[in-house]
């Protein structure tokens, strides 16, 4: 089975939150409440264990001196999801093997195994994957509340009281019986594409050039090795700014990696204090 | 610090953790830590037997509290035995887990049985024990964590070793070995100065997150160095060792405490997590 992922192309988005909706929708997760953040059209801020899209709005804006307002020159848009890193952080640090690698090469997490220790949660180097905290809330996740289909609790993404950790399935129940994921599904522009990787990179690639030559300045971002040991990603993107613009990590590092160097300094530190504990408890 | 931000939202996600994490770091590096004391022990002389059989107990005593204290801090505690459902060395929680298993029989086996050869792997297991909490803070991605990715699991093993010396000082003062409570204290003030000597590094070269947790530790930590220093004569041992004892420990777990709430606030600087530490 080849891998499958997402290329989303920012400079298709128009920023209608279909994605969002759709995915809430699909996967059955709560609402977040209502919020005015008061961040240009953004009210969802950040990717979270029960939003698993959100769409970024980043209003540049240029003074026009002449003008009697300030003139909107460039509005990007970019709707986020988690990366499903070749080498994921949250995969490595799992104590329970609850997130693993499906047979489609997404990172996924088994709600009914996951005993929510928090741990994949500050070792994922993009800030997605977070924890469902535990509500008493039933509106919230009373398995009454979901649909004929999903009332088994332990089939539903986040189970029916919370507790575990969440994030985007890449649609795993969806791919099972061939369909797409909602999110790329309800996206009226196909600026969320989902596809087998060798062909999104393709395309994603010939997309870059097509843009150069239209004078758009575009690239990719995850679509080759990202680098710190976490090799490609299997939802990559097309920016037209720099990776900060969109609240994207520069150099993400796979937290794993800085074991080798603690573990050699605990190992220093134990050999010197049992050595100079030795001196002092066996003297005579 | 030129780089732009998305709304000054951050890029990570802030812990869960709270003072069960916490209590647990300590205990779970005092726990191992008994477990060196009682290896170094010197079992030719009748102080060092009783020391030993004191650190094997308390330490087996500690291990208890541990499994409690960290299902207590899981989402879903009714599901704690999924830990054992895989081994993960990768994973230093994974690795943990068993270790605080291996840790937990042997400490039960060596105190039944008081084996020497059983106390040597209680004293190795003890020492992984020791470090590897801090380990598994710095391999995340907490920006403040990160930073310290020498100097907190080697701070650890110090803090950890010092606290277990503490702990075994108390109980052997109130049992009356006071041979074992002089040795027991120039071993943990060797620990709280190689303790003191990484944070001082740890500060120098980390940023004002890293001063913050290091100027929360210093009182303490400066009170337990005087309180080992200060020599006093045999009838006012037991009231100098229980208040040194009760310094370290503090210390520990002040250590500890800083540690995370300095962490949870550095995910929220916007601009942390845009480029990584190696």
């Amino acid at each position: 089975m080849s891998e499958t992922g997402f290329f989303t192309d920012t400079t298709l988005c128009i920023g209608c939150k279909a994605c969002e909706v759709a995915c809430k929708q699909w996967n059955e997760l709560p609402s977040d409440g209502f919020s005015f953040t008061g961040d240009s059209y953004d009210n969802t801020s950040e990717l979270s264990g029960t939003t698993w899209r959100h769409v970024a709005f980043v209003e540049q804006v240029a003074i026009e001196p002449a003008a009697p307002s300030p003139i909107v020159e460039k509005w990007l848009m970019m709707s986020d999801v988690c990366k499903h890193c070749t080498h994921a952080g949250c995969q490595e640090a799992c104590p329970t093997g609850a997130i693993a690698k499906n047979e489609f090469g997404n990172v996924y997490v088994q709600p009914d195994v996951c005993n929510g220790c928090g741990y994949c949660v500050v070792s994922c180097p993009f800030g997605v994957i977070d924890l469902v905290d535990p509500v008493d809330d039933e509106r919230k996740f009373s398995v009454s509340n979901l649909s004929e289909t999903r009332r088994d609790a332990n089939q539903t993404a986040i189970q029916n009281n919370g507790g575990v950790a969440g994030k985007c399935t890449l649609c795993y129940d969806r791919q099972q019986i061939g369909e797409t994921p909602a999110c790329a599904k309800a996206c009226p522009t196909e600026s969320i594409q989902f596809g087998v990787l060798d062909e999104l990179r393709e395309r994603a690639r010939t997309r870059v050039e097509t843009l150069a030559e239209r004078g758009v300045e575009a690239r990719l971002y995850g679509a080759d090795d990202i680098g710190g040991g976490i090799g490609p990603l299997n939802a990559f993107f097309l920016l037209t700014d720099r990776p900060e613009v969109y609240n994207l990590p520069v150099t993400p590092v796979l937290p794993s990696t800085r074991q080798r160097a603690g573990y050699a300094a605990a190992a220093g530190a134990a050999i010197a204090l049992a050595l100079a504990g030795w001196a002092i408890m066996r003297a005579r | 610090m030129n780089d732009p931000t998305y709304y000054d939202r951050p890029v990570l996600k802030a812990p869960h953790w709270g003072w069960n994490v916490v209590t647990y770091l300590l205990l779970g590096g005092l726990t191992g830590g008994l477990g060196i004391v009682a290896a170094l022990a010197d079992p030719k002389t009748e102080g060092g037997r009783k020391l030993r059989t004191t650190a094997r107990r308390t330490s087996l005593v500690v291990a208890i509290a541990n499994p409690l204290l960290l299902i207590s801090h899981l989402g879903r505690p009714e599901r704690f035995l999924h830990m054992l459902r895989t081994f993960k060395p990768g994973s230093p929680m994974s690795l943990g887990v068993w270790g605080l298993v291996a840790y937990s029989t042997t400490a039960a086996a060596s105190t039944v049985i008081e084996d020497d050869r059983l106390t040597i792997l209680q004293a190795i297991l003890g020492a992984y024990l020791t470090g590897y909490t801090g380990v598994l803070l710095s391999a995340t991605a907490v920006p403040l964590w990160s930073a310290g990715k020498t100097h907190i699991p080697a701070a650890s093993v110090c803090s950890s070793l010092a606290s277990a010396c503490a702990l075994a000082g108390a109980i052997s003062s109130v049992t009356g070995n006071i041979g074992a409570v002089r040795k027991l204290d120039r071993l943990e003030l060797v620990a709280t100065a190689c303790e003191a000597a990484i944070l001082v590094h740890f500060n120098a070269a980390g940023g004002p997150r890293v001063r913050r947790v290091v100027a929360r530790m210093a009182v303490p930590l400066a009170l337990a160095l005087a309180g080992n220093l200060v020599h006093v004569p045999t009838k006012h041992v037991r009231t100098r060792t229980l208040l040194s004892a009760a310094l370290t420990l503090t210390a520990g777990y002040i250590f500890r405490h800083a540690l995370i709430e300095e962490g949870k606030i550095s995910t929220k600087d916007p601009h942390a997590g845009f480029r990584q530490p190696q």
